[in-house]
């Protein structure tokens, strides 16, 4: 493994209930980069960073670079939105001391939330009061304060309002340039990935294609990912 | 007997009561939790009949049932309600027809407890080391409860879901003395339920949840003594008196 890598995946197969759920599938990702997986629904890329963090069985090599720091952002919170939990609370469940925060928590907080684009008086609002947007760069930057080399991304603006997935993804990108942060995100958005993405990895349970969007993403890739139908049809 | 038993155990199992509450509350295991506490009846049947404190039946039970609760919410993401409904139901009918008629009553819905002055100790002790437990750990279980994928990633796991379930077992069994097994259940949810209608915040809700919890069963036992009901029921009505009154108070977005 290069020094470089940050991680390095070789032959990973997943199988679930006696089904194969992803074969053989190898791919790296180096500092900095960001790499984006796409594929149909069903297609096993939340399968993928859930054996990633070694949450499922699975057989294969999955290296991390040594003494990496991942970032882990899910989609959306799992409460309902009248639990009176305050965006500040939110943060402090990383904080040593939740009851009361030392100064210098409060002041990387402040950091990562200027990074995100986000007004400290967003911290006093109820997780249930945030919109989409919101909600999102809260997520990313709780994730950051792990000071992570790498965050990984399902499907970021799942939950974001129409209009602001470029927000999210332009500040993601300025992450990754700012702090040299890796990207390995789930993208269903094809534009986002041209546009964001230094490599691809499209995924059907294996890999169908891999490289630079330009050059792996062409008709006839993007037909064996998706079905022999043609054009993907990006619904909203 | 040592004198206000009655008092001190309403304060600080009803603290300890308001101090868990939030989590099941959260975690939507209210349904579950109320339902647990039926099981220490087949508890308090064995201790009757063979005539030991019917405290040490009870923990044993309760504690038996939050594994059991733990065990099966292993097996599938739904809560699996209908087997708890059936299981702790059958223990509530099963109690029923062991304990001797003239003890039913205030089996259910409690009683004025008299304890020997250790056990009376012991459970005071418990109630306050199961409220301190509950705000050290506040932080962890509310990670899992805010978002479970990501707890898991920063290395939390179930064992913080048995343990709540463990210390809330334990809480039940400190007030089924005062409040009955009937109505228990409901003085964890009750103080956790006003307190979520008021406050802004977890650290807020929490707190403010374990003073109600302490000032309802204290004035319920109150009101009890003074007008001659049973404790539990005072307590409980009380509790969602002011529930009510709290309603107005709600943020909207409260399903």
């Amino acid at each position: 493994m290069n020094d470089d890598t940050v991680l390095s995946v070789e032959d990973l197969s997943v199988t679930m209930d006696g089904l194969p759920v992803l074969q053989k599938v190898s791919f790296t990702l180096k500092q900095g980069e960001a790499l984006a997986v796409i594929g149909p629904n069903g297609a096993g890329k939340t399968v993928l960073f859930r054996a990633l963090l070694g949450q499922l069985p699975h057989s294969g090599l999955v290296q991390w670079q040594r003494d990496v720091n991942i970032g882990y952002v899910p989609q959306r919170f799992s409460i309902e939105r009248s639990a009176p939990i305050s965006a500040m609370e939110f943060f402090l469940l990383q904080s040593p001391d939740f009851w009361r925060p030392s100064p210098a928590f409060t002041g990387q907080l402040d950091q990562e939330l200027k990074l995100m684009g986000l007004d400290p008086g967003v911290l006093r609002k109820g997780l249930g009061e945030l919109s989409g947007g919101e909600t999102q760069r809260v997520l990313i930057a709780s994730a950051l304060l792990q000071k992570p080399s790498v965050l990984l991304l399902d499907e970021p603006t799942a939950a974001v309002d129409a209009g602001f997935e470029e927000t999210v993804y332009a500040l993601l990108h300025r992450v990754q340039v700012e702090r040299g942060t890796a990207l390995l995100l789930i993208s269903h958005d094809l534009s986002v990935v041209y546009r964001y993405a230094q490599r691809v990895l499209c995924l059907n349970k294996s890999v169908v294609c891999q490289g630079t969007p330009v050059d792996a993403l062409n008709p006839q890739a993007l037909a064996t990912l998706y079905g022999e139908a043609g054009f993907y049809h990006h619904e909203h | 007997m040592p004198p206000h038993t009655s008092f001190w155990i309403a304060l600080l199992v009803g603290i300890a009561s308001g101090s868990v509450g939030p989590f099941i509350l959260l975690r939507r295991m209210a349904l579950v939790g109320d339902a647990l506490s039926h099981v220490a009846l087949p508890g308090i049947a064995l201790a009757l009949i063979y005539r030991f404190d019917p405290f040490y039946g009870v923990i044993v039970f309760l504690i038996g049932a939050a594994f059991l609760i733990f065990w099966l919410e292993g097996r599938s993401r739904v809560p699996p309600d209908a087997i708890v409904g059936l299981l702790f139901t059958a223990s509530l009918a099963i109690g029923i027809l062991m304990i001797p008629n003239a003890d039913v009553i205030e089996s259910l819905f409690g009683a004025f407890p008299s304890l020997s002055l250790p056990l009376l100790l012991a459970i005071l002790l418990t109630a306050v080391v199961l409220s301190a437990l509950c705000f050290l750990l506040a932080k962890r279980f509310l990670f899992l409860i805010v978002s479970p994928e990501l707890a898991k990633v920063h290395g939390l796991g179930r064992g913080y879901d048995l343990a709540l379930l463990l210390i809330f077992a334990m809480i039940v069994a400190l007030g089924i003395k005062l409040v009955g097994t009937l109505l228990m259940g409901a003085l964890t949810i009750i103080p956790a339920s006003i307190a979520k209608n008021l406050a802004q915040s977890m650290r807020r809700y929490v707190i403010l949840s374990a003073i109600l919890g302490g000032a309802i069963s204290v004035a319920g036992v109150w009101l009890a003594e003074r007008f001659r009901f049973l404790p539990g029921p005072a307590i409980v009505l009380l509790g969602v008196g002011i529930f009510l009154l709290s309603l107005p108070f709600a943020r909207r977005g409260m399903a």
